[in-house]
């Protein structure tokens, strides 16, 4: 009798260890949630700034009626960007703002004519890559799509 | 306010299931927004930022190369791979060809260091040209950080 007493207490202590528990579960989803709420405002996304290269399918611009705007963006060594030989901005913003509103108007005058936009950037040998970025980002904000290179006089 | 005694037998318990449900939609969309997207990027190159640019889509990616160009401040000098292997500027070219040749849709994503001098990037977009493809795009972030 004895025995059997005993039996039934061990079965009855399985019982108890098997349930599933849930507790500690949504504990875990919970921290791993947290994980990924703080996460998700890091992300970062690469993005792309698109270009065609001249020469070979760039659909010809002197096919059109009106002669495309040209300008010339220069950025030098130092940051400094300048939009034909006008300085805009300190060399330190990166967000343009003064020659953003001026692509925005010139880009906003050339449609009301129906002329296309062309824009050339001169950097220098030594400028940096992240400067030239912030040229294209104002140039993508802008909404102008033609964009060219040049270094050093040769034309890419 | 006597505070929801109303039930006396029944059982004003708090329903544990809705919310694991609740609990698990919310952890998978926050894993879906967390996208591994980034990882592929090579992890010596820090991409410049670019808050306006496009969000870059993802469906053409088998066709497009990545040329990464990594500036070693130290020696002053840059480091070219496409995709991931280092190649010199003729295989570079010869490969670009040859994709080009299979695919004229073909594209290649440039993804410089933000502090590579303005030129060498310049090259890089020389070698595109001479492979014959014209679809290039440069690669930036939505932020710092």
């Amino acid at each position: 009798m004895a025995h059997g007493h005993k039996n039934k207490r061990t079965i009855e202590g399985d019982n108890l260890v098997m349930g599933f528990q849930i507790a500690p579960m949504i504990d875990v989803v919970f921290v791993i949630m947290l994980f990924f709420m703080v996460m998700a405002g890091a992300v970062k996304v690469e993005r792309e700034l698109k270009t065609q290269l001249p020469g070979i399918g760039t659909p010809a611009l002197s096919n059109e009626d009106t002669p495309p705007d040209e300008i010339i963006v220069t950025v030098e060594e130092t940051g400094v960007v300048t939009l034909n030989e006008e300085e805009f901005d300190s060399p330190e913003n990166k967000t343009l703002p003064n020659f953003t509103g001026t692509l925005m108007k010139l880009k906003q005058e050339a449609d009301s004519r129906n002329a296309k936009v062309m824009v050339t950037i001169q950097a220098e040998e030594q400028a940096r890559y992240e400067r030239v970025i912030d040229v294209l980002n104002a140039m993508a904000k802008a909404r102008i799509g033609n964009v060219t290179f040049t270094v050093g006089g040769e034309e890419f | 306010m006597g505070g929801g005694g109303g039930g006396g037998d029944g059982e004003p318990e708090f329903q544990i299931a809705p919310m694991i449900d609740v609990l698990l939609v919310l952890l998978i969309f926050f894993m879906s927004i967390t996208s591994a997207q980034v990882l592929r990027i090579d992890k010596d190159i820090k991409l410049p930022v670019a808050a306006d640019a496009k969000k870059k889509e993802d469906k053409n990616a088998m066709f497009e190369a990545a040329i990464n160009i990594r500036w070693l401040s130290g020696k002053q000098e840059s480091k070219i791979k496409l995709d991931d292997r280092e190649l010199s500027n003729e295989e570079i070219v010869e490969a670009l060809t040859d994709r080009k040749n299979n695919n004229p849709t073909y594209r290649v994503v440039i993804r410089g260091d933000r502090d590579t001098p303005a030129v060498e990037v310049q090259k890089v977009m020389a070698l595109i040209a001479q492979s014959g493809i014209d679809d290039i795009s440069f690669s930036a972030l939505n932020q710092d950080g």
